[in-house]
């Protein structure tokens, strides 16, 4: 039994006898009880029919530098730091029309790669389109976020993967080469960091 | 650690330089908060302390990994403890209000009611700090990486904290125990006492505020004196829309745990008397309720958008992200809570009004498609994902078809028209069973109705119009426009109605005590509502962190970093809830048995008077 189907039946039985006790007890007190407790029951078992999504923390890539083998890794890593700890789905789509924030379709051949680079960590210093003001309205305006600061926080050789991701999915040839992904701890990874 | 133990040096001199001019009479007030210091204090500094050694520090214990747990413990702890100090700040207010009612009308009714309830304050209020005690051990015992970081950010306002602690106690107990003594000529002085009470637990509220606030949106300086940090942390960009939010919610939930705990004696009551007195007390309370409601949902869009403006991923997590379908949850829980408060103003004028029930058929009828309607719109949602992949499928995360009834100026249109419709049953239950005399008597209803009417048009207007404009003119502009003519309309049909009706003749008495059992149960499922929406939104601020302690400064690297699904939580949740209605069901028994031979059942005298609908300008 599942996690979701154990509570749905600890739910149900909770519905159940509480509808049993509404049935049959005339005790006052006990009643209401048990109309709190079909409540509350009911509303768990409305939580457990909806998509059950749990929140992880995202998963550290590994740069094992030496088992990279190829860019096509490189950018596949990339792909999963997009979708997981870079949270650029949350805002971003690929091909599927722009939501909130610019489609990236084919950005890695729109975009040079060091202009991807500055997109990700000074992104607002050339704002091309100004988000919070065309479009459909919006509450809630969106900026794109400095990816190599906290909470995001990516790592050079983070940023390096997702560019190579974008490079690839756009069909384009991945500009990133194996030999610039740093080994953690090396000399001169700190003072490289951000120059690019 | 070196600048900060420096500081509080200097700070201690300065204690003592101070005490040198204190009077004796309040040195044993210094004493109990020494000690109060002192017993707070002393096990945060051990936690503190263990930062010290080189060795790597314990950053998290576990208790019974697997079965229970650390995080589960504590999400139980804390959220008793969420929910008494709601419930202890809560009371107070509603306490205080119904005393200045009682003095103004000259219903002792009122004032009986606001000392029934100070009562309950008393246990409740021990209650609270036992399990305050235990979440703080706890806390340092599971988390002591964390609680020694803010400890290191909010030494100073744990020290205002104990300060506010022993002011509200002192004060709670001169109000409780002064309640009788300080009738007539120095009743004034009584109701000071209460508005004392109650600005000391709006403090001890903020101030906890600013931990769980800082949590979400800290602001870090590196810079100046130990209080200048603990400043800057407290006055977070969360901060104060919390404060307002939760201010607001305690006042509900002190109302509809009234409104409760009379439905519950309704049901058992044995005698007429009885069933009069909490017929009436039932009504008071969720009269309360529903009026503390009303704000809520601004200050609720307030609070988001400073979450929004504090950090996109934040926001859209809530909002668009896994947390989305929180929002429909949340929904229907208040979308029931209005229709349970709606529905009890209706049984109000179908019962207690004789001879209404054909009149006001169609009218409530109408209301409740309107409330259905606005509710449905409210509960679709902006946008819906399953997972990030998804998202990216669905293009974007707005749903194509859901996209334009789920976004913001569709919602903020149908909350301000529920309100109205809310406000109009309060209205039509109000006047139901009066005559006006009043030669201008209709000129003033139709006034009222066109009021009403172009407000209404005005909000639905600004609705759809704000679709066609720039986000930043709907938010600035629109929203605001649609809250205040919905204020408009509060702010003047009630002096309208009270007016006319002053000089009204009644021509049906309201009769107490002959509601059906339903009723009794609608007041207990808001009492409920309540209690689930706190539970559900507390888990929405704590894990729209998501893997962060305090977020983008110290990560959760424990195995409890991750947010569980919602029907996990909801169960969680609905545990919750149901240990703290049984918590709140055995401090009013306790409270009870000491009345019960003092007062006896509620008295009779009181019920003569009986008939007059409360609040509200009642007259
Ligand atoms: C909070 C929402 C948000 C998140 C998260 C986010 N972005 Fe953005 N991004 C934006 C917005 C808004 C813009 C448009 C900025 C502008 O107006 O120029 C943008 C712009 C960009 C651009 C430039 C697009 C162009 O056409 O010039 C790139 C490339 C980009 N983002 C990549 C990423 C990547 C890669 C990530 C994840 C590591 C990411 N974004 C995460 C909101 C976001
Ligand atoms: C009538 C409408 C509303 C009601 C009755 C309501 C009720 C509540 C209650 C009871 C709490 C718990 C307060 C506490 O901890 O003491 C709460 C918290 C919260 N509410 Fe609302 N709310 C309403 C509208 C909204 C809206 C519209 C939003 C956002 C879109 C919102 C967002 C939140 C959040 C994020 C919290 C967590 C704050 C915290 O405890 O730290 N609320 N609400």
């Amino acid at each position: 039994m599942t996690e979701v189907q154990l509570l749905q039946t600890i739910g149900l039985s909770v519905v159940g006898l509480g509808g049993a006790i509404l049935l049959f007890v005339k005790a006052r007190f006990v009643r209401v009880v048990a109309f709190v407790s079909i409540v509350l029951g009911g509303f768990t078992l409305v939580a457990l029919s909806i998509p059950q999504m749990a929140s992880l923390p995202p998963g550290v890539e590994k740069f094992d530098v030496a088992s990279i083998k190829d860019k096509k890794e490189l950018a596949s890593i990339g792909q999963k730091i997009f979708f997981g700890k870079g949270q650029c789905a949350l805002c971003h789509t690929i091909g599927t029309g722009e939501g909130r924030c610019p489609d990236l379709k084919g950005i890695g051949s729109k975009l040079t790669r060091d202009f991807m680079y500055e997109s990700l960590t000074q992104p607002q210093a050339y704002v091309y389109k100004d988000y919070e003001h065309v479009g459909p309205a919006k509450f809630f305006p969106a900026k794109m976020p400095y990816i190599n600061k906290k909470p995001i926080g990516l790592s050079k050789n983070e940023i390096l993967a997702v560019i190579a991701f974008l490079q690839n999915m756009s069909g384009e040839e991945v500009t990133v080469e194996l030999s610039e992904i740093e080994v953690p701890g090396s000399a001169g990874s700190a003072s490289r960091r951000g120059v690019l | 650690m070196g600048p900060h133990t420096s500081h509080r040096r200097s700070d201690n001199r300065q204690a003592r330089q101070a005490g040198a001019v204190v009077p004796a009479t309040r040195v044993w007030a210094y004493a109990a908060l020494v000690f109060m210091l002192f017993t707070v204090a002393a096990p945060l500094g051990l936690a503190w302390g263990q930062e010290a050694p080189a060795g790597p520090a314990t950053e998290y214990r576990d208790i019974l990994p697997g079965v229970v747990g650390s995080r589960n413990l504590i999400w139980i702890i804390a959220q008793q403890h969420l929910l008494l100090a709601g419930f202890v700040l809560g009371v107070p207010i509603f306490a205080w209000v119904c005393e200045i009612v009682g003095v103004r009308t000259g219903d002792p009714r009122y004032d009986t009611l606001a000392k029934e309830f100070t009562k309950l304050l008393t246990s409740a209020y021990a209650t609270t700090a036992l399990f305050g005690g235990i979440l703080l051990f706890l806390l340092i015992g599971l988390y002591p990486k964390l609680m020694s970081y803010l400890t290191d950010v909010f030494f100073p306002s744990f020290l205002v904290y104990c300060v506010l602690f022993l002011l509200e106690t002192v004060t709670l107990y001169l109000y409780w125990y002064g309640w009788d003594s300080m009738q007539g000529a120095t009743k004034g002085f009584h109701l000071f006492l209460g508005f004392l009470l109650n600005v000391f637990a709006f403090f001890i509220m903020i101030v906890p505020n600013s931990w769980a606030t800082f949590q979400a949106s800290p602001v870090v300086i590196t810079e100046g004196s130990m209080w200048a940090r603990a400043w800057a942390a407290t006055w977070n960009p969360t901060w104060w829309p919390v404060n307002v939010h939760r201010l607001i919610a305690n006042v509900v939930l002190g109302g509809f745990i009234c409104g409760a705990y009379a439905g519950l004696k309704y049901l058992m009551a044995q005698s007429k008397e009885e069933r009069v007195h909490y017929d009436w007390m039932g009504y008071v309370g969720n009269f309360i309720g529903v009026f503390g409601m009303l704000p809520l949902p601004f200050a609720g869009y307030w609070l988001m958008r400073e979450v929004y403006q504090y950090n996109q991923q934040m926001g859209i997590t809530l909002m668009g992200g896994f947390l989305s379908w929180l929002f429909i949850l949340q929904a229907m829980l208040i979308g029931i809570l209005f229709l349970g408060a709606n529905y009890y103003f209706w049984l109000g004028i179908m019962y207690r009004i004789p001879g209404s029930e054909a009149k006001y058929r169609k009218p409530i009828l109408a209301m409740l498609v309107i409330l259905l309607i606005c509710l449905g719109v409210w509960m679709t949602p902006h946008s819906l994902v399953a997972s990030l992949e998804e998202a990216r499928k669905m293009g974007g995360t707005h749903h194509p078809m859901l996209g334009v009834l789920g976004v913001m100026s569709a919602k903020m249109t149908v909350v301000n028209v529920m309100i109205l419709v809310t406000f109009m049953s309060f209205v039509m239950y109000w006047r139901a069973g009066k005559q006006e005399t009043a030669t201008w008597a209709k000129a003033a209803k139709v006034g009222q109705g066109l009021i009403l009417g172009i407000a209404t048009v005005v909000i639905l207007v600004l609705g759809v119009w704000g679709y066609f404009v720039p986000a930043i003119t709907r938010i600035n502009y629109f929203s605001t426009t649609q809250v205040l003519v919905m204020l408009f309309v509060l702010l003047t049909i009630t002096p309208l109605t009270a007016l006319v009706l002053k000089s009204a003749k009644t021509t049906t008495e309201m009769v107490w005590g002959i509601m059906p059992p339903r009723a009794a149960y609608a007041l207990v499922l808001n009492a409920v509502m309540v209690i689930l929406l706190m539970t559900l939104m507390g888990y929405a601020r704590s894990s729209s962190r998501v893997h962060w302690h305090v977020y983008g400064v110290m990560q959760d690297t424990s195995p409890y970093a991750y947010s569980p699904a919602l029907g996990y939580a909801a169960a969680f949740m609905s545990l919750n809830t149901f240990l703290f209605c049984l918590m709140v069901a055995f401090i009013f028994w306790v409270a009870s048995l000491g009345g019960e031979k003092k007062g006896g059942a509620p008295g009779k005298a009181r019920v003569k008077e009986a008939v007059r609908p409360a609040v509200a300008g009642a007259r």
